[in-house]
This record gives C-alpha cells, structure tokens and sequence, in this order.
C-alpha cells in the first residue's frame, strides 16, 4: 500500500508542476543558507585552528612583553633556564610604514590612509630552521642570513602590490629615517604573523634592532622539552620573571580568544539560516494545505473506498517527504555554491575579526543539513497531514468549498515549526561544527540567548498575524484603494477568504523584511558607534602615528603645534596592564587637553575632577565596558603589577561611556606621570592634533608636511572612520545578501498563494469577466492583491525589524563598543520598496492566469 | 401594425470545436431574431449547443461563422475589451451555479457592473437602481446579507438583480433553475417574468424544462445544433406549461 501511496503523492505532486516546483526551491533556499552558514561556520573553525597554529608555530607557549621596552635579556636567559623550556626563540614586532613619494594627506578619504606594515625581526638561527618553532615558507628567493641585517623577506602578496621581487629596495621607515633593504625571498601565504594581514616583512633580529634601537622582544616563543607540561612550565616562569610584567598565552587561550571574536559572526549566519528556514517552511506549509484544500473531494473517495486515516496522514507526510529530500539536496547543491561566496567576501574584509581561508564542509554538516530540511518540512506537513486525515467520505459529495481552520490549529502549528526548527538547530549546529560549536565556549550565552530572543520575537509576530489581518489589511489596502477602489475591494475580500493562508504568505514576508531591518539597525549603530567613538574620545581632527615612542623632551609636540593652523596637539600612549591576571589595553593621556577639547562622555564621576586626577597621578578612568567587565565602580582601585612583584594602586575617578581603542577592547586611561614612572611607557605613539576652526583644510598639507620630517604619519579620523565603515559595510553586505534570501523565499510564496487564490476563484473571475470587468482590471486586482500583501508585510516586518535591531544590538560586538539602538529609517524605506515589489512581481504570473480565463469554461466550472 | 426593428439577431451561426484529430459542430447555421421585450426560451436537451448558442448572442463567446447584431451593431466580431463594456453596459447574465462573489453583500454583488465601472454603488443613482432591482425580485431588506446567509432562491434572484440593475437591452439566462427545486425554480421564473412584463426587458432564457419554457413567450427548439421547431405561446399570466408539452409532444421531443 506504501507504493501505491508513493505513487498517488508523486503523482498529485507532478498535477501542479509550479507549485511543487515552487516549494522545492523554496525549502532548497532555506536549506541552503543553512548549509551555507554550517560549511562557512567549519571553515572559520578551520581558519582559527590555521590561525593558531600558524601564530603559534611549534611552540606550546607565549611569552608577552608588557611594556614598550619589550622583554629584557634577563628575562630571555631565565626563560632559557627554565625547567621544562628546550627552546625560546624571542621575536622584535613593530609597526611603521613604508616610505611613500608624495603624503597626500590633505586628501581625507580612505585612499589617504595607508595600512601600516609589521616589521618581525626573527632569530634567523632558530626561525625557518628544521628544528625552529616557525616555518618560513617561502615562494621564491632564499631566506634570511644570520649575519646579514639589511635583507628581509616580503609575503608574496605584499611583493605583487608593491611591484617587488627578489633583489629588489624596500625602504623601510626607521627610528633614524629610512633604510633601506634587499628583498631576498618572498614568503608564501601571509606570512609569519597572521594578524599582520599579510603586510608583515620579516627581517633578522639584529636588523630590527638597528631599526628601532635597542629594546627587548616583543615576545618569546617557548617550545616544551620532551616529558615537560605547559602547566608546568607556567608555574616555572612565573616563579623567574620578575623583571617586569609579562602575559603567558598557550595555544588553547590563543583559540578561544579568535573563537570569541567570531561568535558573532556565526550567531548572525546561524539566525539567518534559521529564519530563512522559517520561511521555507511557511512555503511547504502552504503548498500542502493549498494541494489538500484542491483534493478535498478526491480524498473523500479514497476515504469512501476503504482508506484509513492513517493511510490519508502517509500520503500527505510522502508528499512532504518528497519534497523535503528534493529541496535539501538542491538546496545542499546550493549552499555549497554560496559558502564559496561568503568565504571570499569574508576573506576579502581583511581586519574583520574573522578569520576564513575557505569552506569547509563539515563531515556531518552535509546530513545535518539535509536532515533539518526533512524535519522542518515534515514538521510544516503535520498539520495539513491532520486534517486530511479528518476529511469523512462525506466530503466526496459536496460541492468544493474552503475549509475553515481554527486559530488555536493555526497557532499549534506555527509554534511546532518554530520548536523543531529551533531546537533542531540548537541540538544540531554544535554537533555539525564539530568541537568548537556556536559561538565557542567563552561567549555562548551571546551566541545563543540573543539569536533565540530574535527567534521569540519571530514568533511572537507571525503568531499575531492571523489575528490583526483584518485591521491590518484593510490598512495596507489604503494605498491602493486611492487609485484602484473596485480592485482594492475586491482584492481585500480575496484575501480574507482564507485567513490562514494569507496570515501565513505574510508572515514569511514579515520576517524575511524584519531581518533586512535588523541588519540595518545594526548597521546603522556600527556606523553611528564608529563616528561617535572616534569622535567622542580622540581630542583631534587628525592623528599622526608614530613608529617609536616619543619622549614629552623631544618637542615633537612644540613642532607640531607650531604648524600654522594646529590648535592644540595631545600625545596618546597605548600599552597594556595586567588585572586579575588578564590583559587589559590602557592608553597614557593628557588629562588637561581631554577637558580643553571636551572629550570623553563621563557616565560616572566628576568629569574636571577625574581629568585633573588623572593627570596629578594615581587615578585612572574606565571605559563602561571594562568596569561592567570587572564590576568596577568610582572609587575602586586598581591594583597592577608592574614587574619585580610590586604593583601599583590606581583609584577609579571616573567611568566613561567609551575609551580609546586598544588591541583586543577599550583601554582604561591613566595620567602620562604613571605611565611612564610605574608602566615602562617611554613616550607618545601618537598625537592628535585639532586644528584651528575652519583651517584644517588649508593647514592639513603643511602638517602633513611638518609631520613627515618628524617621522610621523598623519591620518584624518575621517579616514580612519570610513576605513573602518568600509568594512562594516562590506559585512552587512553580506548578511543583507543572506537576509534577501529569505524575502525571496517569501516571494515564491506569494506566487503560491495568489495561483491558489486565483484557481479557488476561477468561476468568481468568470463572473467579474461577464459582470463587464476588463482582462487588465482582472490583472489589477490579482496584483493589488499581492501589494496589500507586501504592504502588510512591510509593516509589521519593518516594525518587528527595528524591534529585532535593538535585542540584536551588539551581538558578540558587532554594534561596537557603546552603539545604541538605530532606527534605519533608509532602510526601512528600501526594505519596504523591496518587499512591496516582490510582492506584486510574484503575482505577475498568477495575475497572467487569471486575466485569460475563459468566461464561459468559468461558470461551468464547479 | 409596424413591426418593430429586432433587439437581437444571430444569422446562420456555426460553432466549431476541435479536440486534437476530432471536431464537434455544437451549431450549425443558427439563425434567431429577438424583438425588444420579448421573453425568448431556448429549449433542448443536453448537448444540443443552447448554452453554446447562448454565449455567443451574449459576447462569451465567437461563433466560427456567421454574425450576432445586438440593437443594430454587429458584436460577434469585437475585439476582447469591446466585447467586455457590451457586457458591463449592455447585456446581463445569469447562470446555472449560484454565481454570487461570496465575500461580498447581497447589495455589493447586485452592484457590481457600477463598482467595476468606476461608480459608487452607495451614492446617486446607482443606489436608486439597486434599491429599484431588489423590490422586483422581492428581496427588500435583505441587502446586507453575505450570500452564505441566503437561500439558494435568494441568491439566484440576486444574480438576477445584478443582471438587470444596468438596464441592459438583453438579459441571457443560462439555466437559471437548472439547480433548484421546482417551488424555488418558480420564485424565479417569476422574477424574471415580472422584469419582462412590467420593465419590458427583453430576455433569452436556455432551459431542458418544459416548465420553465413555458413562461416565455416564444420557444425555439435547438437540436444537434439547429433550431428545429419554433412554438410561439404569447404573452399569458398563467404559465401553463400543457400547450407546450403537447406540442412538444406532437414533435416527438
């Protein structure tokens, strides 16, 4: 009997080839951007293992330098020394620029801002060696001299940019000026040092401390003898570094801080891989009752010939069947195809925080997938399933009429899709990534609790749908009653025929719309954080960065500032602090010069008393994010360790709404006195420097100029910001791209819907075509049908979208650091354009069909 | 006495219908005049091309040959958005299956060729009309009422009101009691009747009862797509359907 089931639901299937065509690419869509979201999720997984190793090396441990001056040769021997310790290779890493022919500084676009190079100063005699901690893997060339400090190796890719090979100048800017060196190999990949983004040039330790004077390494790399334990080593080396502060990474803390910064990245591929799924279900659900509301006589006589209603829920649970595996293996197809997209947009954002070389499918990601798809179909089935079961033989007799459905139905299947959809991804994702699941462990509940909120919130909507439809319809048919009352009316009542129907197609347009919106909500606090972070907290209209510490003695300040047009110049110090055994970014400011410019938000403390403390020494400012991080409050202190097993007490004066960015967050501010008596600080890394009102324009060339001769490099924060916009905007790109998807979906679904509604009306249009309306009029109104749809849509997708911005907001640090909620309101405009447009181009056809039937076959139609 | 210039003409009419390699001739050289006011039956079984015949006097349809002249102007020949004002302003329709648009009211359906039009079925004289439509089908009070609140009689009068509120020049009925009871049936007829008697609206109606037929004031006999006999009854109050049975009978039918 299962064969002639089959047989009977392949069948009813091919009887209406769009429609199940339509479901396929329907759940396929869904099933792809899940594919695509796990195979992209496993390839980041791979690229912070890559990552890992490839910072790491062979070695098992990271010694990290504190303090500018780097790690001293005490501390190299004592690592040498310590137990457990077969090898310590010490690396030199400093940023500086290349020298450039012309500044064009006055020129404040991105284009003005040019990315620093890393120079890594290696021991060539443990480095690039058979037993050393890191490979050198080179393209072309040969490698490094131990002796030779004037050769270097460029990655490959920097080498093409530049137009550089082997044998080749690379002048490099020093501490004393520019010096040049011979390119004498290029490295393949990016190089050494992954966080350099493949603009890091290696050189010989003793080139590098040519280039920037006389100081520590920046780190050292511990490779473990055999038998030793990094636990144990760990507690070695603290027990011999007391020369000053270091941080001890393994290669496990190095995972889980990348996995961190890539959480919310997955969280977001993941939602809208879940939400797209949503919509596909919506689609199946459809299209099942769609085929059960046309069968109805038809499975009456089955019923009335003997079948039971078991047999009944079979045939319509294979027909789901059927479509579900069709769709997942085309939407497996798919999802392959667009993860090869995703991984180069990703790869192509350069500092994103995400690190991805590829996709990677997943050893079990391709039957997960493929078995969500089944599930979810299965599960939109259930209800349809249920009340072809109740259809009696009865039914056979009838004349065909529209099966009404109770809302408490409605609701129990919408909350079954939604269940097996969320717990299927929940109970699934981890499984298919493999060990590092959502989100990584340290930032789980980010990863997981904010994408469920959004899922309530989901739910919440297209479980309100059927119950504001009417209000709500006659609201998005305003517009179109203006100009089109006779269709609008007509259109509004076919809508309500089935309320369910209706209440459903809009609902899969709503959230695919809601996701757009969130995006842009998000979008738009990035961006406004950006601004306001740059602008809240730098004391300048423009920063010149330079490549070594400048002492408050050398008047490089008084030079800058003499610069006609210069207001006032501030130096900034950024180095980092130990606390609670954590790494914490700091930056050394001029208290004075942050209350003359008007600086900083204070969220907490008084704000000329905090800046006068800080500056007389012995206090510190936080930003909020770091006293929520530690719960500090004013008052609190500090206390640091600054090397030798002393540590120094800074009182919390003030809390403020954003810091000066640092390495891996906000910085905590503290006085230049502290920094450079207590923290090694040995002077500014930078300067900002505000100019006059209304001169930066004419000032900025004789800067720029005047900065230069100093070995600065000035860059306008409106570069910065938009550099960093740049990339933001390239990443919502991408989710936006992801999140269009799922309006698609919705699309396919209106073209269900209105063929359904035009095929349950076929003798109503033959009457409207007799009672004198034209073919065009029949065309309007199957099109104004689908417009009150997008418009309906549109609004409660983009007020559920703004809603959904704001419990989206700052997932994993997406928003940025201190961003508030956003209304996108250009968005929101382009959003509802999109959703109102696929809409009516989805009725295109339906409107076709409907506009050339055949008056006299429609009223004999039964 | 003058005779006056016919409402509607069908001369030499054929319709053929082709199925792949097979072609059905539903009429073959139909020719029929209608005078204004005249209450027209078309009779015959199943099969005979009545209906066919019906639908293309009213512009649903083309005929393969031959032409339909309705108040002097030639509309066999019109192009579709033609042949859609001559329904919405000149011809009525009403069919076998209740054919009520049933998400609107008894009054919005009636006053559906004005919506369609552009007009406001609620306001000036479009309202008079309808209100006027619903006292000669005897449906007073009852314009509210979605057709799922309606007997199967009601709605069909309905659809008889909605053929009549334009004041076409022809109203064509297609089996209009095809579907009821024979009390209801008679609701009907009557309704229709009393439009033809008391407004002069002229009527072709197709029907396989002798009973129904019998309200009209001429019956044509359609047979394998030729008028076969034509039965003139005149205008009587009384319905009687025995006169035409007999003939009919007298014809072998």
């Amino acid at each position: 009997m299962v064969n002639g089931l089959a047989r009977f639901a392949w069948r009813s299937l091919r009887a209406r080839p769009l429609r199940t065509a339509l479901s396929i690419v329907g759940i396929a869509l869904g099933v792809a951007v899940l594919f695509a979201a796990l195979v992209t999720d496993a390839g980041i997984q791979a690229g912070v293992g890559r990552t890992v190793d490839d910072v790491m090396g062979r070695s098992d441990l990271r010694v990290g330098a504190f303090e500018e001056k780097g790690l001293s040769a005490s501390s190299l021997s004592a690592i040498r020394s310590a137990p457990g310790v077969a090898i310590a290779d010490p690396v030199l890493e400093q940023r500086t620029y290349l020298q450039r022919d012309a500044l064009t500084t006055a020129d404040s676009t991105a284009a003005a801002y040019a990315p620093p190079i890393t120079v890594i100063g290696i021991d060539p005699t443990i480095d690039g060696t058979a037993t050393g901690l890191h490979d050198l893997q080179l393209a072309s060339g040969q490698g490094l001299s131990p002796t030779s400090t004037t050769d270097v190796l460029v990655p490959a890719g920097l080498a093409r940019d530049l137009g550089l090979g082997a044998g080749d100048t690379l002048t490099i800017l020093g501490l004393n000026g520019p010096v040049p060196y011979r390119v004498v190999g290029l490295l393949s990949g990016a190089g050494p040092d992954p966080t350099s983004e493949g603009r890091g040039v290696v050189v010989s330790l003793a080139a590098s401390t040519a280039l920037f004077g006389d100081r520590g390494a920046t780190w050292v790399d511990v490779g473990l003898a055999a038998g030793a334990t990094v636990d144990g080593v760990v507690v070695a080396l603290e027990q011999r570094l007391t020369f000053e502060p270091f941080v001890l990474t393994d290669r496990a803390d190095l995972a889980a801080s990348l996995g961190a910064s890539t959480a919310g990245f997955e969280a977001l591929t993941a939602l809208i891989a879940a939400v797209t799924l949503f919509g596909g279900a919506f689609l199946i659900f459809n299209t099942l009752s769609m085929t059960l509301s046309e069968r109805v006589r038809e499975i009456g006589l089955l019923r009335a010939a003997g079948t039971t209603r078991r047999q009944v829920h079979r045939l319509v649970l294979i027909q789901a069947l059927i479509l579900g595996v069709s769709g997942s293996i085309l939407g497996l197809v798919l999802g392959l195809a667009m993860s090869v997209v995703i991984a180069r947009t990703v790869g192509s954002l350069g500092d994103s925080g995400v690190p991805i070389d590829g996709p990677v499918v997943p050893p079990l990601g391709v039957a997960l997938a493929a078995l969500v798809g089944i599930l979810v179909t299965l599960a939109a089935a259930l209800e349809p399933a249920i009340q072809a079961g109740r259809i009696s033989p009865i039914e056979a007799l009838r004349p065909a009429h529209v099966r009404r459905h109770s809302l408490v139905s409605q609701l129990r299947w919408l909350a079954a899709v939604v269940v097996t959809v969320g717990v299927a991804g929940l109970a699934l994702w981890p499984i298919a990534l493999g060990p590092f699941g959502l989100g990584g462990g340290a930032t789980g509940n980010a990863g997981i609790i904010r994408p469920l909120v959004v899922y309530a919130v989901l739910l919440v909507v297209t479980m309100l749908t059927p119950l504001i439809l009417g209000p709500l319809g006659r609201l998005a048919s305003l517009p179109f009653a203006l100009f089109l009352p006779a269709e609008a009316r007509l259109s509004r009542g076919s809508l309500a025929r089935d309320r369910k129907r209706t209440a459903l197609t809009v609902g899969a347009l709503t959230i695919g719309l809601a996701m757009i919106v969130a995006l842009g909500g998000l979008a738009g606090s990035a961006h406004a954080a950006t601004d306001a972070w740059l602008t809240d907290v730098i004391p300048g209209d423009l920063v010149a960065t330079s490549i070594r510490p400048i002492a408050a003695g050398e008047g490089v300040a008084q030079q800058l500032a003499a610069v006609p047009g210069v207001a006032t110049v501030s130096p900034i110090a950024r180095f980092a602090v130990a606390f609670r055994g954590v790494r914490v970014d700091a930056a050394a400011v001029a208290g004075s010069d942050l209350a003359t410019d008007g600086r900083l938000t204070f969220v907490a403390g008084d704000r000329r008393a905090a800046l006068t403390a800080l500056d007389a020494g012995g206090s510190t400012i936080v930003p909020q994010a770091v006293a929520d991080e530690f719960g500090l409050k004013v008052g609190d202190t500090l206390d640091l360790p600054v090397g030798g097993g002393e540590a120094v007490e800074e009182r919390i004066v003030g809390i403020v709404a954003r810091g000066l960015p640092g390495q891996s967050g906000e910085s905590v501010l503290i006085g230049w006195s502290d920094a450079t008596s207590h923290f090694g600080v040995l002077g500014a890394d930078a300067f900002a420097i505000r100019f006059v009102p209304g001169r930066m324009a004419a000032a900025q060339a004789g800067l720029a100029s005047a900065a230069r001769g100093l070995a600065l490099e000035p860059t306008p924060i409106s570069g910065i910001a938009s550099a960093i916009n740049d990339a933001f905007g390239r990443l919502f790109s991408l989710f936006d791209a992801l999140a269009l998807l799922a309006v698609l979906i919705a699309g396919l679904g209106i073209v269900n819907t209105l063929t359904m509604n035009v095929y349950e009306r076929v003798r109503e249009i033959g009457i409207l075509r007799a009672a004198g309306m034209t073919r065009r009029q029949v065309w309007r109104m199957v099109v104004v049908e689908a417009g009150t749809m997008g418009v309906a849509g549109a609004l409660l997708g983009c007020l559920a979208g703004v809603i959904l911005g704001f419990a989206l907001g700052g997932v994993a640090g997406l928003g940025g650091p201190g961003s508030g909620p956003t209304i996108p309101w250009l968005t929101i405009v382009l959003a509802a354009a999109f959703g109102i447009g696929i809409a009516m181009l989805a009725a295109f056809q339906p409107a076709r069909i409907a506009s050339r039937i055949s008056i006299v076959r429609a009223v004999q139609f039964e | 006495m003058a005779i006056a210039a016919p409402i509607l003409e069908a001369r030499d009419l054929t319709k053929r219908y082709a199925f792949g390699d097979t072609t059905v001739d539903a009429l073959r050289g139909v020719s029929l005049t209608v005078q204004p006011g005249e209450f027209v039956a078309l009779m015959g079984s199943s099969g005979s091309g009545k209906s066919t015949l019906l639908h293309i006097l009213g512009g649903l349809d083309k005929p393969t040959s031959g032409e339909v002249v309705l108040g002097g102007e030639t509309i066999s020949g019109l192009g579709d958005d033609a042949a859609t004002r001559l329904r919405r302003d000149r011809t009525g329709f009403v069919f076998q299956f209740f054919n009520l648009i049933p998400l609107l009211d008894a009054a919005e359906n009636v006053g559906l060729p004005f919506t369609i039009a552009g007009q406001d079925p609620r306001n000036g004289e479009a309202a008079d009309r309808i209100r006027d439509v619903f006292e000669l089908v005897d449906l007073g009070g009852k314009e509210h009422h979605r057709p799922d609140q309606l007997s199967a009689g009601e709605q069909q009068r309905v659809a008889i009101a909605r053929a009549l509120v334009n004041r076409p020049s022809i109203v064509l009925a297609d089996e209009p009691t095809g579907n009821l009871d024979f009390t209801t049936g008679g609701e009907i007829l009557e309704a229709l009747w009393r439009s033809c008697a008391k407004r002069g609206q002229t009527i072709v109606l197709v029907t396989h009862d002798a009973k129904a037929a019998a309200y009209a004031d001429r019956v044509e006999v359609i047979q394998d797509g030729v008028i076969r006999d034509e039965i003139v009854l005149g205008r009587r109050d009384d319905h009687a359907a025995a006169p035409l049975i007999a003939r009919l009978a007298q014809l072998g039918l």
